[in-house]
């Protein structure tokens, strides 16, 4: 993902989420950082960002930018408080229903009174059209004129100025679905029309009909939002390249953005995983977990060579957040991150096994732990945190307010009382519970990406993750962990360093003895030139544009594919054998078998577009001398899961730390946004630029 | 050995976790439709005497109960003795199995320092196994396909190439059927593996783990059955059968804390493919229990301890081999609202009305020169409750999603028309049931396409519950004829096969809030 850099670049990244909008400005000349934070405004979420982006100005003292990176949860916000505009939706007759039916399974097995998600478009403005493809994509019969012109009709008559059209096969032909689109744009001008075929070119049409009614539900508010911005950018001779950050770790251009919105989904957690990834590549380390800790969920991804795995379904929106199944399905490229109810405020409570359970449940911001006084009485993550030391109740959040101590007691007695179990070993519960959670669920995204935890280094991040990384890499079997200068603006890191990328796939499903290597070839030219195109627009230069191909290959028979990596000499020499061999081999690091006797195919080609990404060096000033210190450390008695008792650790702020200083556990290390927790002999070491390096025995 | 409720929990969160990771891997190398689209398997993992621990998460209700089963079976049959560490046992039994002989279960011995400590057991369907295609219109065992009586698959470091070959000459698609079983294998090695880095760091035993998980669970369910009023509650409901309607009779008595379940009076075992062996009974007894007392209570040996199934011999529900049993489904979700109902007096807020259950369209043939063999579901109506309206086209007490129209056209020579929902089949009440679904298909090759149906509710409908009426039949139509299908049939090219499927029961009477 690093490239050359442009040292006269002033570069800006903009993060909208869902309390805070986070900015930073970064001038490459002198490698200076500002970073900027406002509260987000809810109802206009531009104000917040030109708010930040007025306080990045003045912090950095630039005139202008070159470029600015944006990334924003507006689509998200627009799908879960459903105040996206209406849509026409238009399918092949027959499957008007196939919002409403779904996929008819339960997503909660024993649950007899559970209900599934809304669909965003009601049955009355679904219209079926009778034109119809086969599964080769050949036209069974063709749309007529007259048939369009009835459309029309149906459209003017619902007055929608919004339409989705998704019709069976156009993942493997959008011929009809482009013949729609071209009728109604030179009929109603002024209409937004996305196509199935244009949003995802994956087989099965309920969930690219969801995905395209998505993207067609935020179209308008993207649009009209990105417009105003650029608008309001160019007002104050602001002409700096605009890129948009999307779900799939890149950066693409308005235009792309405006069309295909629903890319945005998942800007902010992939920007979180990229800022991950440029700490680590900083420190010259390539295989890394990323692992951030909130108020409500947990999140991690591992990353090889700059690269996080991506996933092409996931969901958005669902009746019980952390029930797979239960969402509306959305089928972009997206950063394949593993997230749970496991964060500061995930509550305890006993269950059914006579113990207790932490999570998934939160008491968020209102009414919070039972610690922050605002009448939570159910005991958090945060509580036992505070119980067992790792928190200092006068200097939370940099001591803008106290925590209060003995309300924190009081919770976990509670629960304690319930399970015989003293104030003490409750908190010792909540914290192994909490960390045992979210290391089975980082364990099994190891594992399905055929990775060895003792490879990785675990990247901390978020207002918790710093206190609970060490104990997660232990229990995962990770033996370095590392906290970033600025560990509460990752997603803004992240986007500075983020490269251009976008992709186009294809389905396939061909044996590779099958495949018809002209039609390919065509198809690899025309997805290269325009993939390109789209980043160019984004202000890459064509030259530093390179593109890869992928294929996601499958045993003939089986339902899902491995994506594999295929060099473009082997796809040249129409190399079946070792394209075979590729694929055989990701299979057995993963799977740990092959299948003898079986032939391979490929289900779906990506042709992914990538540009350069600018390493990001952030330097954070410390008045101490090279490898010494500027203040004596205070100490706090902490409770060490290793050795099953309180010990006392050293207690040092993060300002007071210069590069080189090598300590001892057991410590702590205070900041601002959070504190890491070190409550076993390990090492910790200062790296140049001011990170932490913990080194478990 | 006292373990500590949060040692438990944790112990507990591995456990699982271990487990759906195996599912995970599972699903991503199965080469079954069934596994992958619609969860049509489960892992459990259970003690050395068979008493399960935990099972995968994503799993269909009948595995849960039927898998345990398997491993004490295996107990009885197999000398523990005997076992070498690497042993892996398959049969597709369905006495010792799942119900019916397109499962296989897999069952491999998890050993730790020289010691026995458990089995881990996975049961998955097969991508076919031979004889005639899955139908009720099959007589006996033997038309439905390969037996497999339980035989080691692996052990002493070598596989038996003997039985492999013997499968793979008997199915028609060898690779795939025996992918699917080496992707089984290669889930029990994991378990072995990873259980075998999780158990030292405890220093207990899976025995020990299962005594307190068990007890838990077994006192929980214990405690909610108590609180139901002591007494004998009698539910019977009809499934359409052939000549005859076949009855399915449900006496549920409650007496303190235990809940005795009898299904004599139920109609004797029938010459199609619709028995029902007593394992898969029972484990559709016990989720319905657990559906309607305590959704939340972990899955483990514990909730079959406060419950007994009888069913006397040669009765639909323990049916004497050879039995056929392939569409064993079509009896056996009939027993959840037929439990349901038998209870709606005592619980009324507990239960759902009767449904529609889940129908199954199987097409096989040849096309473009390769073989298929397309299994498709379709579901109904959900019942309705005393808390809302019944869901509308959902798989219940089943799990099984539907296929794609792009999936079925790419699978089998047909062009779908149209799958739509059958407004207004839900019987109307206080609250209405859920509808169904009206789905089409026409044929588009010269060559057949043999249909197999096992549909339910054609004549007999999903019942209203406390002053609910009923909701509507389900319809089968062949070019807008009425078709016999007790047996599997043929569709030429440009026929249209039309079905419409039940609405689910309303529950109170219609016009009153309940």
């Amino acid at each position: 993902m690093t490239g050359r850099t442009d040292m006269r670049a002033k570069e800006i990244a903009i993060d909208i989420g869902g309390t805070f909008t986070d900015g930073i400005a970064l001038d490459r000349a002198s490698g200076r950082l500002v970073v900027a934070k406002v509260p987000t405004s809810r109802h206009n979420p531009r104000e917040g960002f030109l708010a930040c982006l007025e306080e990045l100005l003045r912090g950095s003292g630039f005139q202008s930018f070159s470029t600015v990176v944006h990334g924003t949860t507006l689509v998200t916000n627009t799908l879960i408080e459903r105040n996206g505009s209406p849509v026409a939706l238009i399918v092949s007759k027959g499957t008007e229903d196939a919002l409403a039916i779904g996929r008819e399974f339960r997503y909660d097995l024993y649950d007899l009174h559970q209900r599934r998600p809304e669909p965003l478009v009601g049955r009355d403005a679904i219209v079926g059209i009778p034109s119809r493809l086969d599964k080769h994509g050949e036209s069974v019969s063709e749309i007529t004129e007259g048939e369009l012109e009835a459309l029309g009709e149906t459209v003017a008559r619902l007055g929608i100025d919004t339409v989705a059209v998704c019709l069976l096969h156009a993942s493997v032909n959008p011929r009809h679905e482009r013949k729609v689109r071209d009728y109604l744009l030179s009929r109603f001008p002024d209409l937004r029309v996305s196509l199935s075929s244009d949003v995802s070119r994956a087989v099965r049409e309920y969930e690219r009909m969801s995905t395209v009614a998505a993207n067609a539900y935020v179209v308008r508010r993207v649009e009209d939002y990105l417009d105003l911005l650029d608008g309001s950018l160019r007002d104050r001779g602001l002409n700096g390249h605009f890129r948009i950050m999307t779900s799939s770790g890149g950066f693409t251009s308005l235009d792309a953005a405006k069309g295909r919105p629903i890319e945005l989904l998942e800007s902010g957690p992939a920007g979180g995983v990229l800022g991950a990834i440029a700490t680590a590549t900083d420190l010259g380390i390539s295989r890394i977990l990323a692992f951030d800790m909130g108020g409500t969920t947990a999140k991690a991804c591992v990353a090889v060579d700059g690269r996080a795995p991506l996933t092409e379904l996931f969901e958005v929106d669902r009746v019980q957040r952390f029930k797979k199944g239960s969402g509306l399905p959305v089928m972009v490229s997206a950063i394949d991150l593993v997230e749970i109810g496991a964060g500061g405020g995930s509550i305890a409570r006993a269950n059914a096994r006579g113990s207790f359970q932490v999570g998934p449940e939160s008491a968020g911001a209102a009414p919070g732990p039972a610690c922050y006084g605002k009448g939570g009485i159910e005991p958090t993550v945060t509580d036992a945190d505070l119980a067992l030391g790792y928190l200092d109740p006068d200097d939370f959040l940099g001591g803008s307010f106290r925590l209060d101590r003995a309300a924190a007691q009081a919770a976990l007695a509670g629960l304690g009382e319930r399970l015989g179990l003293d104030t003490v070993r409750a908190a010792v519960g909540i914290v192994a519970l909490v960390n045992e959670n979210m290391a089975g669920a980082a364990r099994q995204h190891i594992a399905e990406n055929g990775l060895d935890p003792r490879s990785l280094t675990l990247v901390a991040t978020g207002g918790a993750g710093p206190v609970h990384a060490v104990e997660v890499a232990a229990t995962v079997g990770i033996e370095r962990v590392v906290v970033g200068t600025s560990p509460g603006a990752g997603s803004c890191l992240g986007f500075l360093g983020a490269g251009g990328r976008t992709e186009r796939l294809r389905p396939s499903d061909r044996r590779l003895d099958e495949l018809d290597w002209r039609e390919l070839g065509d198809w690899i030219k025309k997805a290269e030139s325009e993939a390109a195109e789209e980043l160019v627009k984004g202000g890459l230069r064509r030259k530093d544009v390179t593109t890869a191909i992928e294929a996601n290959m499958r045993y003939a028979g089986q339902g899902d594919g491995l994506w594999v990596a295929l060099d473009k000499e082997m796809l040249a020499r129409r190399d079946v054998a070792a394209m075979a061999r590729a694929f055989e081999a990701h299979y057995a690091s993963i799977f740990g078998i092959v299948i003898p006797n079986t032939r391979v195919e490929v289900a779906t080609w990506r042709l992914a577009a990538h540009g350069p990404g600018a390493r990001v060096t952030a330097r954070s000033p410390s008045p101490a001398p090279e490898g010494g210190l500027s203040a004596e450390p205070g100490t706090r008695d902490i409770y060490s899961p290793a050795r099953d008792a309180f010990v006392s650790a050293a207690v040092w702020r993060r300002d007071a730390l210069s590069p080189g200083l090598r300590l001892t556990g057991p410590l702590i290390v205070t900041e601002r946004e959070t504190s890491t927790v070190v409550a076993r002999d390990a090492e910790v070491e200062v790296a140049p630029d001011g990170a932490l390096i913990v080194t478990l025995g | 050995m006292a373990i500590d409720p949060v040692g438990l929990e944790i112990i507990w969160s591995r456990l699982t976790g271990i487990l759906d990771e195996g599912a995970a891997q599972f699903v991503r190398t199965s080469f079954s439709p069934l596994v992958r689209d619609s969860n049509d398997f489960a892992i459990v993992v259970t003690d050395a005497s068979g008493r399960a621990l935990g099972q995968s998460s994503l799993s269909i209700p009948s595995f849960i109960g039927t898998l345990p089963a398997s491993v004490k079976a295996f107990l009885d049959r197999v000398d523990s003795r005997t076992l070498t560490p690497d042993a892996l046992y398959v049969s597709n039994d369905p006495w010792f199995g799942t119900g019916h002989i397109h499962d296989a279960t897999l069952i491999a011995p998890i050993f730790m320092e020289g010691a026995l400590q458990g089995f881990a057991a996975i049961a998955h369907h097969l991508p076919d196994i031979g004889g005639r295609i899955r139908g009720v219109g099959n007589r006996d065992i033997f038309e439905e396909g390969l037996q497999i009586p339980l035989t080691r698959l692996h052990g002493d470091g070598r596989s038996n190439d003997e039985l492999i070959g013997m499968i793979e000459r008997n199915v028609r698609t060898p690779a795939q059927t025996m992918g699917d079983i080496w992707a089984g294998a290669s889930v029990c090695n994991f378990l072995r593996r990873r259980l075998a880095e999780f158990l030292p760091d405890y220093g207990l035993t899976l025995t020990e783990i299962a005594d307190h998980l068990i007890e838990r669970s077994a006192s929980a369910l214990a405690g909610k059955i108590d609180e139901i009023p002591d007494g004998e509650y009698y539910h019977e409901t009809f499934h359409d059968g052939f000549e005859h309607p076949i009855r399915v009779a449900c006496r549920v008595v409650v007496s303190g804390s235990r809940l005795a379940i009898d299904l004599t009076g139920s109609s004797p075992q029938q010459p199609f493919a619709v028995n029902v062996v007593p394992a898969y009974a029972k484990a559709y007894l016990a989720f319905a229990l657990k559906a309607v007392l305590d959704p939340d209570l972990p899955n483990n040996e514990g909730l079959f301890l406060p419950l007994s199934v009888d069913a006397p011999r040669g009765c639909i529900f323990n049916p004497d081999y050879p039995a056929a049993t392939g569409a064993r489904a079509m009896m056996g979700h009939m027993l959840v609202p037929a439990f349901m109902c038998a209870l709606a007096r005592a619980l009324p807020h507990n239960v759902v009305a009767e449904g529609a259950g889940v129908s199954v369209i199987l097409l096989s043939g040849e096309t473009e020169g390769r073989p298929y063999n397309a299994t498709n579901f379709v579901t109904g109506g959900q019942g309705a409750s005393a808390a809302a309206d019944g869901m509308d086209a959902i798989c219940f007490p089943s799990n099984l999603s539907n296929s794609s129209v792009e999936i079925i056209e790419r699978q089998a020579p047909v062009r779908v028309h149209h799958r739509r929902l059958r407004k207004g089949s839900g019987g109307r009440g206080a609250h209405r049931g859920g509808d169904g679904i009206e789905f089409e298909l026409e044929c588009l090759d010269e060559a057949p396409v043999y249909c197999s149906l096992i549909m339910t509710r054609a004549k007999i409908a999903p019942l209203g519950l406390m002053g609910g009426e009923a909701g509507k039949c389900a319809e089968i139509w062949l070019n807008n004829r009425a078709v016999d299908f007790s047996d599997q049939f043929r569709l030429m090219r440009g026929d249209v096969l039309t079905i419409l499927t039940a609405g689910g029961g309303g529950y109170g009477q219609p016009g009153r809030a309940s």
